[in-house]
């Protein structure tokens, strides 16, 4: 029995099952519906609104802010430190890092006289460093100090507080030498870490002495914070019982009460070096909360004997330390931290003034300076908090002496500065943004070799451009800056101070001294050698104003825009016209020929900087991005064959980009399309478009691509009617297709993508008009052996195509097809071979061969789950394709059981294509 | 209720330089739960765009999509619905319903939404419902140069469905509705 | 097990006035029954001086033989002879250290462990157990404190000495750079100070022309004893306290904070046979060559390269210093 094709007709298939619709006067994104699902939604408050983030902040935001700003708690702050810290030190150890070039001279033990007849005693000797004047490396001298750090701890475990006492009194005297600045911070680490610990055993054994008295009854719990006024005396008068009172008994009966020993002579006996003094003191400095409600007294001590330490850098460190251990405390004052700022502006300013008797810093001076760096930021930050904490920044920053120029002579108001860096970053923005003046002459003054006065200019500009609202003496604030500027004379200088204040003058709309300012760069920069540094700034300025401006027609008209562009090379003007290109592009189409012409020019650049041909990396695949969208953005409007000889040009210019040939082929075709609405006239320029695309396609090298532009041309030659030109471009894609394998043997071929772009080539031969001298069945004959004979069509996906044939062979069948080209030249071959029967007799054999591949295909898939469902799919298909006789019947029915056999009875896919078969 | 959008064969830069300013100003983020995309954007931009609009986004991937992860089915279940997406040039021939109904029997779906032809449809077929939101931006089809832009806004409320389709035509907005309902047995085995 | 005896105080810090009952017990651990003669405790308090090398070096036949001074001595029985229970057995004590009535010759001094003069209070119990048994007995010591009731009330503010060390201050022969260059360190320390408190003041360098490398404050301790008609003296080191390390800022004020070691002091005592007093000294030394060739002495004694300071010290007990449990 034959094979015969089920009748269809679309038309009246489609307008019977056709949804009925009305007009909708209210739908959901009408605006009524819009307000109150709006409001509904604030009320429910669950659902996240959106915020323009460009919108700005609005007022109550700020609002809020700034209240946030003025509460914050002693533990926010507290918190906050102690997370300060742990960067601090890890920023101490990567800053300076531990070079094993470097040696390291011990120093001898005989630092002090009156030290070694305290710490000499017999017995303290096995567990301490080597202190024999010698050399030993950074790694050696590092393990020993590891080595006491676990004396320490061992000594502690076993109750010997004595001499984990004497050990730490070692450790701290490695603290004074700052023989090798490198490796001073890792020292400092490493010590101060071991400080902390002791710190916390004492405090531990303090507190489970508090919280127990001898005979092991509850005193009273602990915590000072939550006790009561009585409390607080009961445990203060213990603390004291055991500090003090206990003294001539605790040492007698040391072997009973060791802890006592230790904390007596840990306060008096064993101190004698003030280093020793100051570290031991702060590393026990939480314990003084068991004795005296105010820490306030000690404070003031610790900070006035810190100064008894000469050497700048220690002291320095030691400050750190002592703010750090503050925080433990739970205490927070400004006040002993005013003192120590300016206790280290006292220290600093001889070092600064390098005047003889400071010979002794003999390595560079730029050195010691940057390991001063950041211990003075940790504690500016640290009174900033607290300032904030009291609610009281400017009375603070009166205290220390800052901005009161007004009133001194211009010398008086100078600073150290670094000092001044570092507040400056710490300062609240509407401080700097009330102050500027002020600050900008502080700067003026402040020229010191202790920190670039340049960076210094840069930094001021940068704090500003945080401030939300700018005071209203910019303008004569930056006329300043500009003027000092220019001072400097050279172009680098210039640049990284003024590079901070170019989004102040973008923000604040002053466009008179960004006028100025490009031309300062412009007479700077001319007939010079631009360095590669003096580069970098000029890119960061660019980069400034493009991402400012919204379009590109208003930085072109800038001063110098394009004279300085001119002047720079190198990566960062690859940098500045990627920008240029992306800001180009982002904002629609392009018609203005100079633009185009600007950005045609600035991609060449780009492409003649980036070897595309060999290096395939992500920064190449961005400028090709970059270009390809810039050509698909290009629209000359109705000069269309302006618009084809652009993209000729873009061809030639920039052939190393595969991305390119694509975006080419497809603005060809959409120009033709653009053309064919315009018209009939336009013959002529749809078939250059179309020859266009013809010679651009085949340099594509993705498969699938390929295809599929061949398709999109074929389609556009179709809509314009032009029948030669879609026939050329389908064998081209059944050319590809066969080509597929010779020439991607080794590359992996995407095979779902293909056997897609197949489907849709099936459909596309609905209204492709059969070829009589070829053979109506030509097209489809090398699909199928295409398929048949290649390596990367899976028997799934041959189900797939076979079934597309199967359907296309049906649906050519037809005596009206259901769409047609909307060119009416283009005749389908419903008309073309009406009531030929030849034509549908060969459709129905060669149905018959595409069936029988089929049922083979299906028996080759390996997997269970594939071949059940295949088997479904060609069963579907069959059974929508042909009339239902016996022969068809009786091969739906081996199909259903295949499926059945491997997907079981129950599947949903299987029992609604029985459904679908009235079975 | 839930509302859904369907789009899909936008062609941007290809095609369309962008989706229409009138739809847009209307597709404002915060209203649409879910947005079902039937591919052929063509570039991640109009992804991204989609995104700000509703992050719960499902694409499946038309013959021009550069992003190969997005992929070739697709079906989701919001409310008591199951729908099933594809872009749609893979159905032999285009648009055609009883291609589409094997697709839907394949997918097991009650609303299958497809693409590629730039055409709105609304079709019920054995039990089913099958829509195609059209181009949004307008693009040319392969049968068609003069397309109007449209898309499909989907209000699932329980068993109901109503299909609002918004068509650009000669510059207005144009708003229709379909109304159906899902028989509760549609979906059971039979 | 061995039969144990102990005597137990009932101040943990075991400081007591003389003025206040001693109280405790004695704690006798056994693990047979034991009889025993009549238990007594004695109370003994004395101050013993002992003269040895040093300074009294000359008078080698005075060496150990002085006699001790008795402050208090005195028995009291605690229980009649009887037997005690296997096991631990509390006997409570309370003893009076000096009668209301009573005239006691000498005054309660303060505990106080020094060099050559030592002053010590001692509990001990005993506990006779006929003759076939060797006697138990505890011995334990108690700390004595000033209990006087017109005790001054600390010092408000402590009396504050005020010192300038320059060139020309000094006793003793300075390096010619140091001398010519000049130098000149002030402050103010309280000479008059309580025992509870830190030793406080406070210095600045206001000039100085050679760099400085060290502050030292030192603690000394002068322990004089009358033997026949002669009085030998002892000073000793009791604690040196870094306040400068290296050549500090000038006009800084740096604080002189230093914690007594209550175990080697106590309140300055003239009494008839001795005397126990306190000095501070303050060394400032500069940066010499010298210095370091000869290290190791005497921190306090006068160097070329050293400026000292010796100021008087005494050391008294305050009402706020009581403390009672």
């Amino acid at each position: 029995m034959e094979f015969e094709f089920r009748r269809r007709d679309y038309g009246a298939e489609n307008d019977s099952q056709l949804l009925p619709r009305s007009r909708a006067e209210k739908h959901p994104l009408s605006s009524t519906l819009v307000s109150r699902q709006q409001q509904a939604k604030t009320v429910r408050g669950s659902n996240l609104d959106f915020f323009d983030p460009l919108r700005g902040l609005d007022a109550n935001a700020s609002e809020e802010d700034k209240i946030e700003d003025n509460s914050l708690s002693i533990e926010a702050v507290t918190q906050d430190l102690i997370k300060e810290w742990k960067s601090l030190k890890r920023i101490l150890m990567q800053r300076f890092p531990v070079s094993k070039l470097f040696f390291y001279f011990t120093q001898s033990a005989v630092e002090h006289p009156s030290a070694v007849s305290h710490l000499d005693e017999p017995g303290s000797e096995h567990t301490s460093l080597e202190e024999t004047a010698k050399m030993i490396s950074q790694q050696d001298y590092l393990a020993k100090v590891h080595e006491l750090r676990d004396g320490i701890t061992c000594a502690w475990q076993a109750e010997d507080r004595v001499t984990s006492l004497k050990l730490s009194i070692k450790v701290t005297k490695l603290l004074m030498d700052t023989t090798v600045l490198q490796f001073y911070p890792t020292v400092f680490v490493v010590v101060t870490d071991m400080l902390d610990m002791l710190g916390e055993m004492v405090w531990e054994r303090i507190k489970e002495k508090a919280e127990h008295d001898v005979d092991g009854t509850m005193i009273c719990a602990l915590l000072m914070i939550s006790a009561s006024k009585q409390e607080k005396l009961a445990i203060i008068g213990f603390a004291k019982l055991v500090l003090y009172e206990n003294f001539s008994l605790a040492c007698k009966a040391s072997v009973n009460n060791s802890f006592l020993t230790l904390l007596t002579l840990l306060l008096s006996y064993f101190w004698p070096l003030v280093s020793a003094n100051s570290y031991l003191e702060l590393a026990i400095l939480p314990c003084w909360r068991f004795l005296i409600n105010r820490p306030v007294e000690v404070l003031d001590r610790l900070v006035m004997m810190v100064r008894g330490l000469a050497d700048p850098l220690a002291s320095l460190y030691c400050r750190l330390y002592m703010v750090h251990r503050m925080q433990k405390l739970g205490f927070c004052n400004s006040g002993y931290l005013i003192k120590c700022i300016k206790d280290i502006e006292a220290v600093l300013a001889p070092v600064i003034v390098d005047k003889d008797g400071y010979s002794y810093i003999t390595d560079d001076k730029k050195l010691l300076f940057s390991l001063m760096e950041p211990p003075i930021e940790y504690i500016v930050k640290c009174l900033l908090l607290s300032g904030r904490q009291e609610n009281n920044v400017l009375g603070m920053l009166e205290e220390l002496g800052f901005g009161r120029n007004k009133s001194h002579s211009s010398t008086n108001s100078s600073r150290v500065s670094i000092l001044l860096h570092y507040l400056l970053k710490e300062l609240p923005s509407e401080l700097v943004s009330s102050k500027a003046t002020e600050i900008l002459h502080m700067i003026k003054y402040s020229n010191d070799c202790s920190f670039s006065q340049i960076l210094n200019y840069r930094l001021l500009g940068n704090r500003l451009c945080e401030g939300r609202d700018h005071p209203g003496f910019l303008s004569s604030l930056i006329n300043e800056v500009i003027q000092v500027a220019s001072q400097y004379q050279t172009l680098y200088d210039y640049l990284r101070i003024m590079d901070a204040y170019v989004d102040l003058l973008l923000q604040n709309k002053m466009e008179n001294h960004l006028d100025a300012l490009l031309d300062d760069i412009a007479t700077l920069a001319r007939d010079k050698f631009l360095s590669e540094e003096e580069q970098a700034s000029l890119q960061s300025i660019f980069l400034k104003l493009l991402s400012h401006f919204e379009d590109l027609q208003e930085v072109l008209p800038l001063n110098h825009f394009i004279e300085i562009l001119d002047l720079m090379s190198g990566t960062s003007k690859i940098s500045v016209n990627m920008h240029l290109l992306n800001m180009g592009t982002r904002n629609g189409c392009i018609s203005d020929p100079t633009t185009v012409q600007l950005l045609f020019e600035v991609s060449q650049a780009l492409y003649d900087a980036t070897d595309f041909l060999n290096i395939k990396d992500d920064d190449n695949l961005q400028t090709a991005h970059l270009i390809s969208h810039f050509v698909e953005m290009v629209d000359y409007g109705a000069e269309m064959e302006r618009h084809l000889m652009f993209l000729a040009e873009c061809r030639e210019a920039f052939n190393g980009i595969h991305e390119l040939k694509e975006t080419l082929v497809r603005s060809s075709n959409t120009l033709a399309v653009k053309a064919l609405k315009a018209g009939k006239k336009h013959t002529n320029f749809i078939k250059s478009c179309l020859a266009f695309s013809e010679v651009t396609i085949p340099s594509v090298s993705t498969p699938t691509k390929l295809l599929n532009l061949y398709l999109e041309t074929a389609e556009v030659a179709l809509l314009g009617g032009l029948i030669s030109h879609s026939d050329g471009l389908v064998m081209s894609a059944v050319e590809s297709l066969e080509n597929i394998e010779a020439t991607d043997g080794l590359k992996s071929i995407d095979g779902d993508s293909i056997a897609s772009v197949v489907c849709k080539l099936c459909s596309l031969l609905v209204i492709v008009p059969g070829n009589p001298e070829k053979g109506v069945m030509e097209i489809l004959k090398r699909i199928f052996s295409a398929t048949c004979s290649s390596s990367w069509a899976m028997p799934r996906l041959k189900v797939k195509i076979f079934c597309a044939i199967i359907s296309l062979s049906s649906t050519l069948s037809q005596e009206k097809l259901p769409y047609r080209s909307a060119n009416p030249e283009i005749i389908g071959n419903d008309v073309l071979f009406f009531g030929d029967t030849s034509y549908k007799n060969e459709l129905v054999s060669w149905t018959q061969l595409v069936v029988g591949e089929l049922v083979d295909a299906i028996e080759q898939e390996s997997s269970q789950i594939a071949r059940g469902n295949i088997a479904l799919e060609a069963c579907n298909c069959i059974s929508s394709a042909l009339v239902m006789n016996e022969k068809v019947s009786q091969l739906c029915l081996r199909l259903l059981e295949t499926a059945e056999g491997c997907l079981g009875a129950k599947d949903r896919y299987l029992e609604s294509t029985k459904k679908s078969l009235q079975l | 209720m839930v509302l859904v959008l369907a789009l899909g064969d936008l062609h941007v830069p290809h095609r369309a330089a962008d989706l229409p300013p009138k739809f847009k100003s209307m597709l404002v983020p915060g209203k649409i739960q879910h947005i079902i995309c039937t591919g052929n954007l063509c570039i991640k931009e109009i992804h991204d765009y989609l995104k700000t609009i509703c992050p719960d986004l499902h694409i499946v991937r038309g013959e021009f999509d550069e992003d190969a992860r997005y992929p070739e089915n697709k079906t989701l279940t919001i409310g008591q619905f199951k729908l099933g997406l594809c872009h749609g040039h893979q159905v032999i021939p285009w648009g055609d319903l009883d291609s589409l109904a094997m697709l839907q029997r394949q997918l097991d779906v009650d609303i299958l939404v497809t693409g590629h032809t730039h055409q709105f449809t609304a079709y019920k077929h054995e039990g089913g419902v099958v829509i195609n939101p059209g181009s949004a931006t307008g693009a040319y089809s392969s049968i068609n140069q003069e397309v109007n832009p449209s898309f499909v806004l989907m209000d699932i409320d329980g068993l109901r469905v109503v299909v609002y389709v918004y068509e650009l035509i000669d510059g207005e907005v144009k708003v229709d509705k379909i109304d159906f309902k899902k028989t509760s047995t549609s979906n059971s085995a039979p | 097990m061995a039969t144990t005896v102990n005597v137990k105080l009932s101040r943990s810090n075991r400081i007591y006035r003389s003025s206040e009952p001693v109280e405790g017990k004695i704690v006798i651990k056994s693990p047979t029954s034991i009889s025993h003669g009549v238990i007594r405790l004695s109370v003994n308090g004395s101050v013993n001086l002992q003269v040895r090398g040093g300074s009294a070096g000359v008078i080698e036949s005075f060496y150990g033989v002085i006699k001790p001074i008795q402050i208090v001595k005195k028995t009291i029985e605690i229980r009649t002879s009887g037997k005690i229970a296997p096991g631990t057995t509390e006997i409570p004590f309370s003893v009076n250290l000096r009668e209301p009535r009573e005239n006691i010759v000498e005054k309660f001094y303060e505990t106080f462990h020094g060099t050559n003069i030592n002053i010590q209070y001692l509990l001990t119990a005993d506990i006779p157990r006929g003759y076939l048994h060797k006697p138990l007995s505890a011995t334990m010591e108690f700390i004595i404190e000033s209990g006087r009731v017109d005790l001054p009330e600390r010092p408000i503010p402590p009396e504050m000495v005020i010192f300038y060390i320059t060139q020309d201050t000094q006793r003793h022969p300075l390096l010619p750079e140091i001398k010519t260059g000049g130098f000149r360190v002030t402050g103010k320390i309280a000479t008059q100070c309580s025992l509870q408190d830190p030793l406080s003041g406070e210095l600045t360098v206001e000039t100085s022309s050679v760099p400085i490398t060290s502050i030292d404050i030192h603690l000394l301790r002068v322990e004089s004893i009358i033997v026949g008609e002669r009085i030998i003296t002892e000073t000793s080191l009791i604690q040196s306290t870094q306040i400068a390390d290296g050549d500090v800022c000038r006009n800084m004020t740096l604080p002189i904070y230093v914690l007594l070691p209550r175990l080697l002091m106590c309140p300055s005592v003239f009494a008839g046979p001795f005397s126990v007093e306190f000095k501070v000294c303050i060394t400032i030394s500069f940066k010499s060559k010298l210095a370091k060739a000869q290290p190791k002495s005497d921190p306090t004694a006068p160097r070329l390269w050293m400026a000292l300071e010796r100021l008087p010290l005494e050391l008294v007990r305050t009402k706020r210093d009581q403390f009672s449990c």
